[in-house]
């Protein structure tokens, strides 16, 4: 009788244990637009480095492609749960997403505001934190990361490159086909510079980066496009982010628009020439943050908010975001700069100091205006 | 029962077809006709004022490569048809068909690195004293786009053509040979006319599949115009305007289809004579 009691209780604190363990195992699912080297930021780095601190959980990174397309892909699945009935909660817990997705998201209730209880909630304080191109994303995200387009340049056939838009149209009208970028269809760091453009020579540089959205102010600048279609007939198209660094690896052209992140880590890897340089001009060029963000209806809503947080932790920002990706850091680089040794640090704001960076890096323009300038440019330029 | 089994063994095949080719299509083509208040032509509309110039260089562009291609196929088919150098022969047989097995995306990124202004064609010409290196330019524009068509298309092309001419009674080639007719003559004269058919569905396949290539105009050239591959892909990653990209789609389908068409008419008429 007494061992028929034993066994009994020891079948029921297995049966519970194993109830407890399975209650702790948690599959988180984060979703992110982007490269590849986006997956293998989570895959490689993160996920592992969260699963070691956190037993039971297990980090499944899924890539939903380049661009805002990926993006786009991730709001579709949510928007599609959404209208699924009988369904409580979502399967993506944590996405990654561009500016102009995250603003949509944040406007259609998508999203769930956690900045406030993240440990590190406070640590990123820059504007992108706040407003992504013209929505008010307070509370919803917190940086990733950030991302610039710079000018690269060879100072072996450019001792003294353009400092800004006016010294770079001279510049190209006196070398033709040394100037390249990749137009609008090509990338982002060839929108970047047509964005940079519209800045430079636009009425009113605030307003598109601001709004409100105003028809007018796009057919304002009709003038600054037909300079631009000019420029033009001067330059090399390239085909591509990585087209651009191709041209100017090869000596093909002395001057483009470039990803600083692509630029550096394509100078880690040996593949483009270690003499190449970067300026920022003054009149600005933009970049673009990606965002952590936690759907509103996340299974695991907790692990995700703690995923984050160690994801925008000074010393991980430092190690995978800096030293790895190259990127420049989400979170404000002064918590960051204490996790890093000099020569990372230098490497990084090696030709576009930090002074540079807080004078000539900007936003992208509000999404109407982002929408409505690449139209412009077809309609101007191309036509 | 028995008179029914023909259709129903017919019915998954038909089925499949129109779930995944009939159903989507329809959508798209539909997709190109809505906007945001319900039915509208301004897709269509905003298609042709951005990307006019798009569809004109994608037709010249196409048109141009097909012609190239007919001329390849042509030249070659009758070289091993006609041709008398057996090493010749044998190597160009063995050789013409390598590409047919290369994807467009791959031709593309080893076109980029050969005819690039610095790329491998220049810089063995200059290493060899062909050329001096002030004369290099690249080739990374509309010219690499049509070699890179023709380079990839040609093999399949030659298949057809080659074959239909190796299938020709020989009889009339010899005659013609007999009677002191040249190469050129015979083949101009006698060959090409009896493999006609041949050569257009040849060409025919060759320009809608190139119609549809996306990854060797974004990859070989990043100019402006482009063809409506490029800008439909851009329509839909860039501003996730479905709608344009859907008009851009059937103004591609029209020219395909106009191809098609045309050929179609032709061989009825061929069969009715």
């Amino acid at each position: 009788m007494r061992r028929r009691h034993i066994l009994l209780a020891s079948a029921s604190l297995a049966a519970l244990s194993r109830e407890a363990a399975a209650q702790q195992r948690v599959t988180l699912n984060v979703l992110t637009a982007g490269d590849q080297n986006m997956v293998d930021y989570i895959t490689d780095y993160l996920g592992p480095l969260f699963q070691r601190q956190n037993p039971g959980v297990t980090v499944r990174a899924i890539g939903t492609g380049p661009g805002d397309a990926g993006s786009q892909r991730i709001w579709e699945r949510l928007e599609a749960q959404r209208r699924a009935s009988g369904t409580a909660s979502v399967d993506v817990d944590v996405a990654v997403v561009h500016q102009n997705m995250a603003g949509r998201m944040v406007s259609e209730g998508m999203l769930s505001r956690y900045r406030e209880q993240s440990a590190n909630g406070g640590l990123a304080t820059s504007a992108v934190t706040r407003n992504a191109l013209g929505q008010d994303v307070d509370g919803f995200v917190m940086p990733m990361f950030n991302s610039q387009v710079a000018i690269a340049f060879n100072p072996a056939r450019v001792a003294n490159p353009p400092q800004d838009f006016p010294g770079l149209e001279q510049w190209a009208r006196q070398n033709p086909r040394r100037f390249g970028y990749n137009g609008i269809r090509g990338g982002m760091s060839g929108v970047g510079f047509v964005f940079g453009w519209a800045y430079a020579f636009g009425p009113d540089q605030r307003r598109l980066i601001e709004g409100p959205f105003d028809a007018e102010a796009v057919t304002a600048l009709t003038p600054a496009l037909q300079r631009l279609r000019e420029f033009n007939r001067n330059v090399t198209i390239t085909p591509g982010n990585a087209g651009t660094l191709d041209a100017l690896n090869r000596g093909e052209i002395d001057i483009g628009p470039v990803w600083m992140d692509m630029f550096y880590t394509w100078q880690a890897e040996g593949r483009l020439s270690p003499n190449l340089r970067l300026v920022l001009p003054e009149s600005g060029l933009p970049g673009q943050p990606m965002y952590y963000v936690i759907p509103a209806r996340a299974a695991n809503n907790d692990v995700a908010r703690r995923f984050i947080e160690l994801a925008t932790s000074p010393a991980v920002q430092a190690e995978g975001i800096v030293k790895r990706f190259n990127w420049l850091p989400g979170i404000d680089a002064q918590h960051v700069q204490q996790h890093l040794d000099r020569q990372t640090w230098d490497r990084l704001f090696r030709d576009v100091g930090p002074d540079q960076l807080a004078r000539g890096a900007r936003p992208m323009p509000q999404a109407d205006f982002m929408r409505a300038i690449q139209e412009a440019y077809e309609r101007v330029v191309l036509n | 029962m028995q008179r029914a089994l023909p259709y129903l063994l017919l019915a998954p095949a038909l089925a499949v077809v129109g779930a995944f080719f009939l159903l989507p299509l329809g959508f798209s083509v539909a997709g190109a006709f809505e906007g945001p208040q319900g039915a509208t032509t301004a897709n269509l509309r905003r298609a042709f004022e951005l990307y006019r110039t798009d569809l004109l260089f994608t037709l010249v562009i196409v048109a141009a490569a097909t012609a190239l291609i007919g001329l390849g196929a042509v030249a070659i088919g009758g070289y091993l048809t006609l041709g008398r150098s057996r090493i010749a022969l044998r190597l160009l047989g063995a050789m013409y068909r390598w590409p047919l097995f290369i994807p467009f995306i791959v031709a593309a990124q080893a076109m980029r690195g050969f005819i690039g202004q610095n790329g491998l064609m220049n810089n063995t010409l200059v290493a060899i004293g062909v050329m001096p290196q002030e004369w290099a330019q690249s080739f990374l524009d509309w010219r690499g786009i049509v070699i890179t068509f023709v380079w990839k298309q040609l093999p399949f092309a030659t298949l057809l053509v080659a074959g239909a001419m190796a299938a020709l009674d020989r009889a009339g080639i010899e005659a013609a040979q007999n009677l002191g007719a040249g190469r050129l003559r015979i083949l101009l004269g006698i060959v090409v006319p009896q493999v006609g058919r041949n050569i257009m569905v040849a060409l025919v396949l060759s320009f809608v599949t190139m119609m549809s290539v996306l990854s060797v105009p974004m990859m070989i050239s990043g100019q402006s115009p482009t063809m409506l591959t490029v800008a439909m892909a851009w329509r839909i990653n860039a501003l996730g305007d479905y709608g344009t990209a859907n008009a851009l789609g059937l103004v591609s389908c029209l020219v395909t289809g106009l191809v098609a068409w045309a050929w179609l008419r032709q061989s009825v008429a061929e069969r009715g004579a």
